[in-house]
């Protein structure tokens, strides 16, 4: 084989795979069917994240909510009465490169019972371990607890 | 004059070790289900952060707060006044003269192989709950948590050059911070600030 045949065939075969490589860009990539579909794994973690509690005042609850989450040491992003929606972040201290974020949400569920859902997000993975939820419900508990404990106290 | 050479190859070689801690601390991972446990420091934390006023006015201490926040150069970001919450930033250069002797003096130990970055760039973040003590609400409890994160510059190890922005975040824990902020929030209100 020649040098200019040599040359031809190595630019030609180039194309060839940029042509390919192209086309396998333009597809699309295919989402499964059951994207959005509920899952057994799902209802689990959200009964993990719930919890509820004997309580008849909703802003209290709210409150409650902020007072745990910066007993553990988190800043309170966003705190909203009307939507019950409290939003927080924590560096996961003594490692200063990773972020926690978590979101709590207060809903009356009857006259006397508040629900609590809450989301953890490690990084940009969603926290699934249910040790961490015990502990932040226990920590919820304790603040709820507290505040309440100092109504008598005056 | 052989051997102070060869001491200071030593040190040199030695260099690279706490440049690669530093790298590899990245990859570490702390386990999320302790960021969730109640920890000892925390009733330490909550007393050096939060103070008492005896007043029922609990808008009033809030706006006094972003008052003091304001004077303290913080922008307030965002106000809730239904939760009695507020959260206010600022940003400020983080240089510090320790860290650029600490960047010499590794510099000239490693033979110019190892530029340690150094922080340039801070954002303050001051998180703010009002609330109530007891029913009648005649009692009212401050806490402010201070958190900064940290912007570093660029470096070099040995051949590798570590690039700019890497950052880091922590928790204020200078109880001065804390208190300067609560002496000044009691002048403006007009109330003694009591400790928890």
């Amino acid at each position: 084989m020649n040098r200019p045949t040599m040359q031809t065939t190595i630019t030609s075969a180039g194309l060839l795979l940029a042509g390919v490589l192209s086309l396998h860009g333009c597809a699309p990539p295919q989402a499964s069917q059951d994207l959005l579909a509920p899952t057994e794994a799902q209802m689990k973690i959200r009964s993990l994240q719930t919890r509820t509690f004997d309580l008849t005042d909703r802003n209290a609850a709210i409150r409650g909510v902020i007072a745990s989450l910066q007993d553990l040491g988190f800043i309170i992003e966003r705190a909203y009465e009307d939507l019950g929606l409290v939003t927080a972040a924590r560096f996961a201290e003594p490692n200063y490169y990773d972020v926690v974020t978590i979101t709590v949400t207060v809903r009356q569920e009857t006259a006397d019972r508040m629900s609590f859902r809450a989301n953890a997000i490690y990084n940009n993975k969603p926290i699934e371990d249910p040790k961490v939820y015990q502990n932040f419900f226990a920590a919820l508990q304790r603040a709820l607890f507290l505040s309440q404990e100092s109504k008598p106290s005056t | 004059m052989r051997w102070i050479h060869r001491i200071v190859v030593r040190i040199g070689h030695l260099i690279p070790i706490p440049a690669l801690a530093i790298l590899s601390g990245c990859i570490a991972h702390t386990e999320p289900a302790e960021l969730f446990a109640l920890t000892p420091d925390v009733p330490k934390n909550r007393a050096m952060q939060t103070r008492m006023f005896e007043t029922p006015n609990e808008r009033e201490l809030l706006s006094a707060s972003a008052a003091v926040l304001q004077d303290l150069g913080f922008q307030v970001e965002e106000s809730q006044r239904e939760v009695g919450f507020l959260r206010a930033v600022k940003e400020r250069s983080a240089r510090e003269y320790g860290q650029y002797i600490r960047r010499m003096l590794l510099l000239i130990l490693s033979m110019g192989k190892f530029l340690e970055p150094v922080d340039l760039h801070q954002k303050i973040a001051a998180a703010l709950v009002a609330r109530p003590l007891n029913p009648e609400a005649t009692r009212q409890e401050i806490r402010i948590g201070f958190y900064r994160v940290v912007w570093k510059g660029d470096g070099q190890a040995d051949q590798q050059y570590i690039p700019p922005g890497e950052q880091y975040m922590e928790m204020i824990r200078d109880p001065e911070i804390y208190q300067q902020f609560f002496a000044k929030l009691s002048k403006a209100v007009f109330l003694e600030a009591h400790r928890i």
